[in-house]
């Protein structure tokens, strides 16, 4: 009996030291007793696929089509793309800030101008936008400043107060020089949020 | 005729017993210990294709969460980047762009790179639940629970890693008392964010706005008792209304 207590001693420590403490960080995927129903065929988003060629459960539409309900929006009529146009849903003003070839003003008929519409706007300003261009739009944003990205717009500028609502929202949609389109991050109502909050700002700078 | 068991033999059965109950307590203790998510998964910290530093972003530099994971508000899935977004701030002549660490973006985005392949970057996924349970992150963050509450402080991770066990009485711990979690949404991304930092007035005016009692009567009620999360949360699940669900269906189909 000593000599089972001693052995079983001696397996609890070797165990204990094989297994390590609880939270210990490892980096091998988690080992799984009884995976039962854990992975199951189905897929969730962005998880990857061996069923498709290019491994990816997310279908990308076919080339050189356009899903129903989205239209492609028109070229711009001046600024220098960082990306190629991407679809939009529709081609009237609301979704391309245009009309036609031309740069609108003033706010679409689909957004209603609230205080609640310009809160939202400020919390996405202050998500996507602030980075760079600063809490005030004044273009020393985090990013800026640190980093001293050659020419981060200031939005307080003359120049960008006399842009019409069209291009902001234009320009939030496709980029412009330096900077990424924001379409697959912000969606429509919230890009004019955004161009409205931006006006608000501009209105407060006293520029 | 002599006996057929020796003297020795008198305390055997006695001995086998105590020996086999010390063995069964030491493997029922190991597999408790080791048998569950807070062994098995927490402390998961695999190594991803790009060292991306979560205590830098969404720590220092004091990015949203939302900036990346910008569909979290209206999504079941908490959305892992396009390589687009990396590519808003680390693109040719921004931050950073000539990084050896950024290589797989680079091929993943740049087209004039001699190594771009087009091919997406392949995160490795840490924080996931069994496929039969279906957790919704929009209903979460929508009704005032924090990110931090179920992956811990992101914002001061240099490598993330999984932090809390995920497993099904850890929810169900949170659905039963929903009070200890809640805070104000616009508070949701604030992994830092304490009890300290609510205005006691605001707050007051309006949790009244909401239930329609009077502030006075809030705080009269109040009085004496300790300002912490359980108070705040608890006035917050009256003012929103906040029943989770603890039924089978709420999260397996």
């Amino acid at each position: 009996m000593r000599w089972f207590f001693l052995i079983l001693a001696i397996a609890v420590v070797a165990t204990v030291y094989a297994l390590g403490p609880r939270g210990e960080k490892f980096s091998d995927p988690p080992f799984e007793l009884f995976p039962d129903m854990d992975h199951q065929f189905k897929k969730r988003p962005q998880e990857p696929s061996s069923f498709f060629a290019d491994g990816q459960v997310a279908r990308k539409p076919v080339e050189g089509t356009v899903p129903l309900g989205f239209a492609f929006p028109h070229e711009g009529n001046e600024g220098n793309l960082s990306t190629d146009l991407d679809y939009s849903r529709g081609d009237d003003y609301y979704n391309t800030g245009q009309f036609g070839d031309f740069y609108g003003s003033g706010f679409p008929e689909e957004v209603k101008i609230d205080e609640e519409f310009l809160a939202r706007g400020k919390e996405r300003f202050h998500i996507s936008c602030s980075p760079c261009h600063g809490d005030s739009g004044d273009g020393q944003g985090v990013v800026s400043k640190y980093w001293a990205i050659p020419p981060t717009a200031n939005l307080i500028d003359p120049r960008v107060i006399a842009m019409p609502e069209g291009q902001i929202f234009w320009t939030i949609t496709h980029g412009k020089g330096l900077m990424g389109p924001y379409n697959g991050v912000i969606p429509v109502k919230d890009r004019w949020a955004i161009t409205a909050y931006l006006k608000a700002l501009q209105a407060a700078s006293g520029n | 005729m002599g006996n057929i068991f020796p003297r020795w033999t008198n305390y055997l059965a006695v001995k086998i017993l105590i020996c086999l109950g010390a063995l069964g307590t030491c493997v029922i203790a190991v597999a408790w210990y080791s048998w569950t998510p807070k062994y098995t998964r927490v402390g998961y910290m695999p190594q991803q294709p790009i060292p991306f530093d979560h205590s830098l972003h969404a720590g220092q530099l004091g990015m949203d969460c939302r900036y990346c994971h910008s569909f979290v508000e209206d999504s079941l899935h908490s959305n892992i980047p396009a390589a687009q977004v990396c590519w808003n701030c680390h693109g040719p002549g921004k931050v950073k762009s000539d990084s050896p660490k950024l290589e797989p973006l680079r091929q993943a985005m740049d087209e004039n790179y001699e190594n771009y392949t087009g091919e997406p970057i392949e995160w490795v996924q840490i924080h996931k639940v069994p496929d039969y349970a279906y957790f919704d992150h929009s209903v979460h963050v929508n009704r005032g629970v924090s990110c931090v509450e179920c992956h811990g402080r992101i914002d001061e991770m240099p490598v993330v890693y999984h932090a809390k066990p995920l497993s099904m009485s850890w929810c169900l711990d949170c659905h039963r008392n929903p009070e200890k979690v809640l805070r104000p949404i616009d508070e949701v991304t604030n992994l830092d964010w304490s009890e300290d930092d609510l205005d006691q007035d605001e707050f007051y005016a309006y949790i009244a706005g909401k239930t329609g009692e009077s502030v006075e009567d809030l705080k009269e009620s109040d009085a004496g008792k300790k300002w912490d999360r359980k108070l705040i949360g608890a006035h917050l699940q009256q003012a929103w209304d906040v029943h989770p669900p603890q039924d089978c269906a709420a999260c397996h189909r």
